[in-house]
């Protein structure tokens, strides 16, 4: 199965042409020239397939619900084929013991070159042990993989931001791959959930050029995240026109007018939903009537209700502003209790118990 | 209870749809330099449509002066994709689709003939072995 992509699409009934095409798109939504297409199209069908490992950490799986299960089947699900997913509990067919092994063995073999990705926020709180694999905390197995990878994928907010599970009051003390990791160059895929072809895109582009694509501040693909919801979003005259609707069921919502009284944060949230769209390019939020929850940006949970719209006029500081304090008043409570054992226990990988935990 | 007691209202779309910007004639211009380059060198070159700010009716307006021109082609692969010529010959109009048939993308490629309708040197071994199958057959 090492051989060159095209080779694993063909036996999927995947034509070139189909590839090429695909190719066409992904590049124009990359804001990529056109040649570039046919670059990523040669590039990919020749390229051996990089090995991944996907650790899912403080979870709820509807990130690797988006990218699998999209629009079946998919393009973007047999793109898979381009990567060795070596380590992916929720699809591996391996299980306890030898689902480890597998990931050492993957983290051995491809030491220094493999991609990481990483999908959930990982819980500091009590050391870790509100979220554990094989009795081992996340922060500690995030920490491991951490160290031999090439470059790592924070999918989703979670693992991009911390995500619902830090969400105010924050009870396990959750944070994000880049709280944890400093030494490693990360993309974060934000998004709850993420849109599936910004995956493909950044996968895309490492196996085309090698490296990563170019990043925002958050971290984010600028080709994908670049613009905010507000800018290309086709109720957007009437907002201009100072037309919105007041309540999901009168004259203005019937005519589709703006819905930023109604709490839309599209316009200080970065996202490509307007334009890429979500369910194979069948509909999205605004189109179906209702607000953008900004699930894209940080503490979009704790940004003071969903319903509530932004102050006018809309500032894209502000919510940044508030983002950050609150980041930082929610505290992380790493407990120190009988820490010596617990540091030993983690560098000899030693199961750790409740009863260790709570000493 | 009718269906008139339900309060909903079939409205037609807004007809504030943005009109012409002025951004489409340039592309003509553009247009002609690629297609000399293409005379001169046998480059080919493909402008993204969907990178461009233009509206609905600029698109309508540059598809309409173009024109058509002599072949079309239609391509299945994942949703339809029309590989058009416009009444310029050696300008294609490229509209890629998905399965639902929503556009994916779209360009205006500059070539004697588009890229994606060319054989691929390997298809073509793949069609000649199967060929030699057919013959074996026989
Ligand atoms: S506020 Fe929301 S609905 Fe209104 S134009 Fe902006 S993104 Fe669209
Ligand atoms: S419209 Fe807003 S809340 Fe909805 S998926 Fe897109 S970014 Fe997230």
């Amino acid at each position: 199965m090492q051989g060159p992509l095209i080779d694993t699409l063909a036996r999927q009934g995947i034509t070139r042409r189909t590839f090429l095409k695909y190719c066409a798109t992904l590049a124009s939504m990359m804001a990529l020239p056109p040649a570039a297409g046919r670059a990523m199209a040669e590039a990919m069908a020749a390229a051996r397939r990089p090995s991944v490992i996907w650790l899912p950490f403080q979870e709820c799986t509807g990130c690797t619900e988006s990218i699998t299960r999209s629009h079946s089947p998919t393009l973007e699900g047999m793109i898979f084929d381009m990567i060795s997913l070596d380590y992916q509990e929720t699809l591996m067919a391996a299980a306890g013991h030898q689902a480890e092994e597998a990931r050492h063995a993957a983290m051995k073999e491809n030491a220094g070159k493999y991609l990481l990705v990483v999908d959930g926020s990982i819980p500091l709180g009590r050391d870790g042990a509100y979220s554990c694999i094989g009795g081992r905390s996340n922060v500690d197995i995030l920490k491991e993989a951490a160290e031999g990878a090439a470059a790592i994928v924070a999918m989703g907010s979670c693992a991009s931001y911390g995500g619902i599970p830090k969400a105010n009051p924050n009870p396990t003390g959750a944070v994000s791959v880049s709280d944890i990791v400093t030494n490693k160059p990360i993309v974060n895929i934000p998004g709850c959930p993420p849109i599936p072809v910004v995956m493909t895109g950044v996968l895309a582009h490492y196996l085309t050029f090698g490296s990563l694509p170019e990043l925002d501040e958050k971290g984010r693909p600028k080709a994908f995240f670049g613009e905010t919801i507000h800018d290309r979003c086709y109720r957007r005259p009437f907002y201009d026109q100072g037309k919105f609707a007041k309540t999901f069921d009168d004259e203005g919502a019937r005519m589709g007018w703006c819905l930023f009284e109604l709490g839309c944060k599209g316009p200080v949230t970065y996202n490509a939903c307007a334009t890429v769209k979500w369910n194979g390019g069948t509909s999205w939020p605004v189109e179906s009537g209702h607000g953008c929850l900004g699930c894209s940006e940080p503490d979009f949970w704790d940004a003071g209700g969903f319903y509530k719209a932004l102050s006018v006029p809309a500032d894209p500081l502000r919510i940044g502003a508030a983002a950050a304090i609150a980041g930082a008043g929610a505290g992380v409570a790493v407990s120190f209790a009988n820490r010596a054992k617990k540091n030993v226990a983690r560098q000899t990988h030693e199961t750790l118990t409740v009863e260790d935990l709570e000493k | 209870m009718s269906l008139d007691a339900i309060p909903i209202h079939v409205i037609d779309p807004p007809s504030a749809e943005p009109g012409l910007s002025g951004n489409a004639p340039p592309l003509l211009r553009e247009l002609s330099e690629l297609a000399k380059r293409l005379l001169a060198s046998g480059e080919t070159s493909a402008i993204d449509l969907s990178a461009l700010p233009l509206t609905p009716a600029d698109l309508a307006w540059l598809q309409d002066t173009l024109g058509a021109g002599e072949i079309s082609v239609s391509l299945q692969a994942n949703g339809e994709s029309t590989l058009n010529e416009t009444a310029c010959p050696g300008i294609w109009w490229v509209t890629h689709r998905n399965e639902q048939g929503a556009v994916t993308s779209q360009f205006i490629e500059v070539a004697f003939v588009p890229e994606l309708v060319k054989a691929h040197p390997e298809d073509v071994k793949n069609g000649q072995e199967y060929l030699e199958l057919l013959i074996s057959d026989l």
